[in-house]
């Protein structure tokens, strides 16, 4: 079986991080073009974010997820940070937008099993938790935004946000089922 | 589990979903040093990066940004290369590539060799002043008069970075998702084409692997301008292994109005009219 790419990159194979790039460089500008407002921020995140790849490259646990999700998380993390930084508003045309229902592009989903599974595991949640997670993962929303557009408590906006999560982790297969259960009660 | 060890995971699942104030940030550290084993619960940051990619719509990213994220990747490992040795840089990176001027690059912190790579630098430099002061500022004996300018070669791009190459400077990429005929093996990807240039690309995944002694796949276009039992030969290719592929399209004749793309299976060498027995993938506009 061939080594990871980060694994590979982490023990100074150069040729690898060409791979990297190649492999994950849509999804990663994919997800920079979804969350941040214009492809000119998008395009310093993502400089951003393969710097970010190579100092953590080592860090990649094959046991623990899939390469294309632990650079998803890398991803997501930098351009959190780039909004609230300076308390941008993610790129979402219209309230409506955000108050629909989740799209189902199954075309779209065929990034890695996780991405799959958690297609899958956002279907089976309750629609307020899948809404809120919806909001703040998938488009960038901050608690308070997401309790102003819902109209909802900001203890309820996070408790759904917490439930969903932990669901969709004990879905995954991700996390410590016992643990979860018990908050989730 | 008990109140503390249900507050450090709500704050972890907190911190993984929105962010933490600083209060709550110390609260965590200090949960953390109380549970020794708390990263057992630190996958919900890998759950959200799951979650976040559902409908995610794919993009290709811009070959002229690829080529930036190669070039600080050149300078991020080894920047002595990158400053003394351009040669060396093509088996890092296939692809041309140019100065980045993002402030990224620049604030990023330099640790004690990368100043070293520049010091090197700095006496290459030197060492060129005096090479050119002795060979081309003092008098020399005889003046070189059929000198030949010797180019750097190209580095030769793969099938898949001249596609993107191509989608990144194309402003009329007409773009189609490939599909398979029902009952036969699922085949997926897409087809890229430019009207004006006259040249496109079609990614294949799952194509089955041919035996080129037996047969071969040949790809038609379909033109509105054209009858439909004549569609246009795009050339023909073979599949060596599994996985994604690119293939070029080759079309000997001028295509104006595409509708269809279509994949069949052909003798070696392929046909000239198709009896299209074995489609093997469309791809309608």
């Amino acid at each position: 079986m061939a080594q990871p790419i980060l694994k590979r990159i982490a023990s100074g194979e150069k040729r690898a991080v060409q791979e990297c790039i190649t492999a994950y460089g849509g999804l990663v500008w994919s997800l920079a073009l979804r969350m941040l407002p214009n492809s000119e921020e998008a395009e310093d995140a993502v400089q951003e974010i393969f710097i970010e790849v190579w100092k953590n490259a080592e860090r990649f646990d094959e046991e623990q997820a899939s390469e294309t999700t632990f650079i998803a998380m890398i991803a997501r993390r930098r351009l959190i940070d780039r909004l609230r930084k300076e308390n941008r508003k993610p790129n979402i045309d219209s309230l409506e937008d955000i108050l629909a229902e989740p799209e189902n592009n199954e075309q779209d989903v065929q990034l890695c099993i996780e991405a799959k599974e958690a297609a899958q595991a956002m279907k089976n949640l309750r629609p307020e938790q899948r809404q809120v997670l919806h909001l703040s993962i998938v488009l960038g929303y901050s608690h308070q935004e997401i309790s102003d557009a819902l109209d909802m408590p900001l203890g309820t906006v996070k408790t759904h946000a917490r439930r969903g999560l932990i669901q969709v982790r004990e879905d995954l297969g991700l996390g410590d089922q016992e643990n979860g259960k018990e908050v989730t009660a | 589990m008990n109140e503390k060890e249900e507050r450090m995971l709500e704050l972890l699942s907190d911190q993984a979903i929105f962010d933490l104030n600083k209060e709550e940030l110390m609260e965590l550290e200090q949960l953390k040093n109380q549970f020794p084993d708390w990263k057992s619960y630190a996958t919900f940051e890998l759950t959200a990066a799951a979650i976040g990619m559902t409908d995610l719509k794919m993009i290709q990213m811009p070959e002229k940004l690829r080529a930036k994220i190669l070039d600080n990747a050149n300078n991020y490992f080894s920047p002595e290369v990158v400053i003394s040795e351009p040669e060396t840089k093509k088996s890092f990176s296939s692809l041309p590539t140019e100065t980045v001027g993002s402030s990224f690059a620049e604030t990023e912190k330099r640790p004690f060799w990368q100043w070293f790579g520049w010091g090197v630098a700095f006496a290459a430099c030197a060492l060129l002043a005096i090479n050119l002061w002795t060979t081309r500022v003092q008098p020399q004996p005889e003046i070189a008069k059929d000198t030949k300018i010797i180019q750097t070669p190209t580095p030769e791009l793969n099938a898949f970075q001249k596609r993107d190459q191509f989608i990144a400077t194309t402003s009329d990429i007409i773009r189609t998702k490939l599909e398979s005929p029902k009952g036969t093996k699922e085949i997926s990807g897409d087809v890229v084409w430019s009207n004006s240039q006259q040249k496109g690309y079609v990614t294949f995944r799952g194509m089955p692997v041919n035996n080129p002694a037996s047969e071969t796949y040949q790809l038609w276009v379909f033109d509105e301008m054209q009858n439909d039992k004549y569609p246009i030969n795009g050339g023909v290719f073979d599949v060596s292994e599994n996985g994604e592929i690119v293939v070029p399209i080759d079309t000997e004749l001028k295509i104006q109005k595409p509708k269809m793309f279509a994949v069949t299976e052909e003798k070696p060498g392929g046909v000239v009219v198709s009896d299209r027995e074995k489609l093997v993938a469309i791809a309608k506009i």
